[in-house]
């Protein structure tokens, strides 16, 4: 690789093809994702309470949503965004904290929240299922 | 304010919002996996509780300004026509408004 032209500069080497993706890179776009996608989720969840909590049968309709299929699909993608974000997230901060910031170590720490958020999220599909 | 102090305050934001919302979180999964009474009364009874009231509405506004840090950074990193970059920008902040004074008005007319 060669050296980088303004050691100041951020880096402008983007071909997200030819990047090597480490443990860590995939925990924090994971992050990102997650971010993205409870964002988006955040009105339709809203709506969701609204329905619970208008009247008896609104909230007979909010507790039929999670017997749709669909919702149900949509659902394990929000649990699993939720899951991650969160544990993701706690690592982030430790590390602010200068907790857990050499290599080793945050490579451990990133597997470690992948493995811990991917069997919470299989809890959650037995839960489901 | 210069544009470094600007974004340390978000920095800051996000990372106390974060301490907030994760709290609540473990505190609603607690609740949920220890649920004894069901139904659509005991659902707004709990909800009305004047602290699980204040704590949600304060969730919810941690919420949205966790959610305006993390849309802002992901818009100023990916987007760079300024023109759109402006456009998502306010589209992000309307729907965490909007979605957010939905919420708290849901949380407050049903405590209320």
């Amino acid at each position: 690789m060669p050296p980088m032209q303004n050691q100041r500069s951020a880096p402008v080497f983007l071909n997200l093809l030819r990047i090597r993706f480490p443990v860590g890179a995939v925990t924090s776009i994971a992050h990102r994702l997650s971010g993205l996608l409870l964002f988006l989720s955040f009105p339709v969840l809203v709506y969701w309470l609204d329905l619970s909590l208008r009247d008896p049968a609104g909230y007979a309709h909010a507790r039929e949503w999670l017997d749709c299929l669909w919702v149900r699909l949509a659902s394990v993608v929000i649990v699993w965004s939720l899951i991650h974000h969160l544990f993701a997230g706690l690592r982030f901060l430790l590390i602010d904290l200068g907790l857990g910031v050499e290599r080793a170590a945050a490579r451990r720490s990133a597997w470690a929240v992948n493995g811990l958020v991917l069997l919470l999220v299989l809890i959650y599909i037995g839960w489901l299922v | 304010m210069s544009r470094q102090t600007h974004a340390l305050r978000g920095w800051l934001l996000q990372r106390f919002s974060a301490v907030y919302l994760a709290g609540f979180l473990v505190y609603l999964v607690i609740h949920f996996l220890t649920l004894e009474s069901h139904g659509y009364d005991a659902w707004r009874a709990w909800l009305a509780h004047p602290a699980v009231a204040l704590a949600s509405v304060g969730f919810v506004l941690a919420l949205v300004l966790h959610g305006w840090v993390g849309a802002r950074d992901i818009i100023l990193d990916y987007i760079h026509a300024l023109g759109l970059r402006l456009l998502l920008l306010a589209l992000s902040g309307a729907l965490l408004a909007a979605s957010g004074l939905w919420a708290v008005r849901l949380l407050l007319l049903n405590a209320g």
